[in-house]
């Protein structure tokens, strides 16, 4: 391990060639080639760029942002280097900041590092939400049925048992069993799409025969969901106060839910 | 729905008394275990074997009745945990090996979870909200009509009642997406793939000037279109085979005519292709049937009168046919055709 | 060009336009107004242009670009969120799989070469089978084509295709490179010209857009060719009813 972690900067060559799209790689291993330079580093690395590179590498991870984020699937740190910086891998710190910035700066957004195991990042928007600007038919109705599916969960206290997720979309006309008109596959779509974009996790009940499963929030959605808005929407929809529901008020209210601690298990 | 929360306060000790079993009985759960050594066994007054097998058995009956029976043990309004842990609390005060130690730590473990989730129902009031009532809220929300019953919902069984209208999720979505700060994503064409020079010229061309050779390929649902562009031609054409086919029948109407050998030209594949094209109307229309013969080949018969009447079902069947002129000459070989049975429009027809 | 500094109001300009593609220049302006009176900035109805230059000095460098364009179907001026660059990176874009663009590329061959710039559903069908990557169901193909125009890069009318607004501005430069020699401009607004009216002179065959064949025809009696004077047999259009980007 301690020589594995040696392997910084300059050695390229020992870099995985992997296929682009192999996901199912173990992530950490990959990872492993490329720890972050110390600043030393970073500066020598600075001072070998021709001018204008630094900012090249900078729009080009933006870029590389913006099209992975097309999927919503967290971004791995190790991607970015294997696929944008390459033999640049020792201004990854300053790359990153400068990327940070022109997403503040220029779309509004903000990039979050989600895990800090095995450095996932995702982009969450910094603007507040808006009913007015973007036209309303563009909305994507799979933000509806998160809304049930976490709504749900947060109200269960956290983690909400699988049967009782599908039996209250069941009354909501979608049937795990069946094509759903306008989601498709939803069991695929909340144990695979869902968890793989972080907004949900899909978690084995321990000692349970025969096996269970339960649904809780994802890192995504620690991050890119408002707790006290989905708790004041929760009021509207039983035209109930919600500071009667006073556990999820509370729990609502204190975490700034924006910032939640980052720790990698909610359990 | 304005369900009271607290209602159900009781049963919260059950978390509890699970935790404090294990604490007070052995409060050095892993020491207590090893102290249990085979060396020990051998000088217990309690070493009796069938006692000891009794013990287990039970230590067994609990950990599967828990497993099984979970949904009742989360049950907020009943004491069942609390029973099967007392049970063990009795079983305990037998136990002297270290295989009964174990099972009992085993029970302990499935039992404590249980105790943490029932714990956390009461602690985020979870009872309180009930998910059924929620799934009315949103149904309502989404534009329901309660009204419209009878339709067609009640074949689709007895969860559905009423009317959802086709944008009920993307109205859910446009409130619901306030409560979520979620990055727009940036979507494009150019760039995505590999720009590659400009098709051949050539292809363009061919393709404006033999426009029946294009027809090979084409599907039953442009039949219509060609129909239109190229209609008198095509129904002279289709109707000269007809008459073909025909007097093939009537030469002799026992034996089968083979569709292979019918609509190869063994001279022109183009020709072959055409063939195939116009025969196709004879089948869509009624005019002509295909069936297999004994060894599973295609065999082509008229129709008449009644008889394609008769036949307006088995015609709906559609079926596209490829032909390519390596198996043109393929089939040319294995049927050994030497001469084509439907004569170009322009020859002498004999 | 202005070298204003970006606010909020710009930003949320072009989420939406990362959201929605492609707007006209009249749903341009009512969201430039709705930006800045949401986050409550100065907002000056004339200025939609170089609030968009401010947004573009930004995206220049990211390889992005607000760009204006006219539609061949109303004659109205779009902006359309565009990607400028063509790298590994921007290759592993998602949204369609390799065997979907090249029928996607297949169906833009089809149309650009084709005389009325349409290509009907059935002739794309039967391009599939001359596909070098995985070959596209006729299902699948189908369903394809629905979703290019739901994600609007082609546009749909009675079964015939044509290149919708978007896709002709986004993808000019790449239409240029690939097809200069089969494109022809149209001779009023020198832009690409796909869906048109055709001179019937053989030794003049100049493309005027339909839209441009209204506005430059208008009022006219006697209409001829503004390249070789002959004159001008096909039905004039309509005028596309008051330019909404004008007024209001």
């Amino acid at each position: 391990m301690a020589q594995r972690k040696r392997l910084s900067g300059a050695q390229t060559s020992s870099q995985a060639k992997r296929p682009s799209g192999s996901q199912a790689a173990p992530e950490d291993e990959d990872d492993q080639t490329f720890t972050l330079p110390s600043s030393s580093q970073v500066l020598r690395g600075m001072e070998s760029l021709a001018p204008g590179q630094l900012e090249q590498k900078t729009a080009e991870v933006v870029q590389y942002f913006l099209v992975k984020d097309q999927k919503k699937f967290a971004i791995r740190r190790a991607d970015i280097v294997k696929h944008v910086l390459k033999e640049q891998r020792n201004i990854y710190p300053e790359v990153m900041r400068r990327a940070a910035a022109t997403f503040q700066q220029v779309f509004g957004l903000k990039l979050v590092e989600i895990e800090q195991k095995n450095h996932l990042y995702i982009l969450i928007n910094s603007l507040e939400p808006s009913a007015a600007a973007p036209p309303s038919s563009s909305t994507n109705p799979k933000t509806g049925l998160l809304f049930v599916v976490l709504g749900l969960i947060f109200m269960k206290g956290g983690v909400a048992r699988e049967n009782v997720v599908w039996s209250t979309l069941k009354k909501l006309r979608i049937d795990p069993r069946e094509k759903h008109e306008e989601f498709g596959d939803v069991r695929k779509l909340l144990t695979e799409e869902f968890v793989r974009q972080r907004y949900l996790e899909y978690i084995r009940i321990p000692h349970t025969d025969p096996v269970e499963f339960e649904f809780g929030w994802g890192q995504r959605a620690e991050y890119e969901v408002s707790k006290p808005r989905i708790l004041s929407f929760m009021g509207e929809l039983h035209q109930q106060d919600p500071q009667t529901w006073s556990q999820q008020y509370r729990e609502a209210h204190s975490s700034s839910s924006s910032t939640p601690s980052p720790s990698p298990s909610q359990r | 729905m304005n369900r009271s929360r607290g209602e159900e306060e009781a049963p919260r000790q059950n978390g509890s008394a699970g935790r404090k079993k294990g604490e007070q009985q052995h409060s050095e759960d892993d020491e207590a275990v090893h102290h249990f050594d085979p060396a020990d066994d051998m000088q217990d007054d309690d070493n009796d074997p069938s006692r000891r097998r009794e013990i287990r058995s039970k230590y067994r009956d609990l950990i599967s009745s828990v497993q099984q029976n979970r949904e009742d043990m989360l049950n907020p309004t009943n004491n069942k945990l609390t029973e099967v842990l007392e049970e063990a609390n009795k079983l305990f005060k037998d136990v002297r090996q270290a295989r009964e130690a174990a099972l009992d730590a085993q029970l302990l473990v499935v039992a404590s979870d249980l105790g943490k989730e029932k714990a956390s129902q009461m602690f985020s009031e979870g009872a309180s909200f009930d998910p059924s009532a929620f799934a009315e809220h949103v149904l309502s929300f989404m534009g329901l009509n309660r009204l419209e019953v009878e339709e067609e919902e009640q074949q689709n069984g007895e969860t559905a009642e009423g009317y959802l209208p086709p944008d009920a999720w993307h109205r859910l979505a446009s409130r619901a997406q306030l409560c979520f700060r979620t990055a727009p994503s940036f979507h494009y064409m150019m760039g995505s793939f590999y720009a590659e020079p400009p098709p051949p010229k050539q292809r363009t061309e061919r393709q404006r000037k033999a426009p029946t050779k294009e027809a090979q390929r084409i599907m039953p649902t442009q039949l219509k279109k060609m129909e239109e562009s190229h209609q008198e031609a095509t129904e002279k054409e289709v109707e000269r085979i007809l008459g073909y086919l025909k007097s093939y029948y009537q030469d002799d109407p026992t034996s089968d005519i083979s569709y292979y050998e019918f609509v190869i030209d063994p001279k022109s594949f183009s020709r072959t292709v055409e063939n195939i094209f116009h025969t196709s109307f004879l089948i869509r229309d009624g005019l002509a049937r295909l069936y297999l013969d004994a060894d599973k080949l295609p065999c082509i018969v008229p129709l008449e009168g009644e008889e394609n009447e008769a036949g307006g079902s088995a015609a709906c069947n559609q079926c596209i046919i490829s032909i390519s002129p390596k198996t043109w000459r393929e089939l040319i070989d294995a049927f050994e055709i030497t001469d084509t049975m439907i004569q170009p429009p322009n020859a002498p027809t004999e | 060009m202005s070298q204003q500094r970006m606010e909020d109001s710009h930003r949320r300009f072009l989420q939406a336009m990362m959201t929605i593609g492609v707007i006209d220049r009249q749903g341009a302006k009512t969201l430039h107004r709705r930006c800045c009176e949401e986050h409550k900035t100065q907002h000056s109805p004339d200025r939609l242009d170089s609030f968009i230059d401010t947004i573009n000095s930004k995206l220049q460098p990211l390889f992005m670009q607000i760009r204006k364009g006219m539609s061949e179907d109303d004659g109205n001026q779009y902006y359309v969120l565009v990607n400028t660059a063509e790298t590994d990176v921007t290759r592993m874009s998602s949204d369609y799989a390799d065997n979907e663009l090249e029928l996607f590329r297949k169906t833009m061959d089809l149309i650009i070469s084709s005389e009325n710039g349409k290509a009907s559903s059935t002739d794309i069908l039967n391009c599939t089978d001359t596909m070098t990557s995985k070959k596209l169901k006729k299902i699948e193909t189908e369903q394809l084509l629905k979703r290019l125009v739901c994600d609007k890069w082609l546009s749909e009318n009675q079964g015939e295709y044509t290149l919708s607004t978007r896709c002709i501005i986004e993808m000019e430069p790449y239409i240029r490179a690939m097809y200069q020699d089969q494109v022809k401009m149209c001779h009023i607004c020198h832009n690409f010209a796909f869906q048109c009216q055709i001179c019937d002179n053989p030794a003049c065959g100049i493309k005027i857009h339909n839209p441009c064949v209204a506005r430059y025809f208008k009022g006219r009696v006697e209409p001829r060719c503004p390249a070789c004077d002959d004159f001008w047999p096909h039905e004039i259009p309509e005028f596309p009813q008051h330019q909404s980007s004008s007024k209001r």
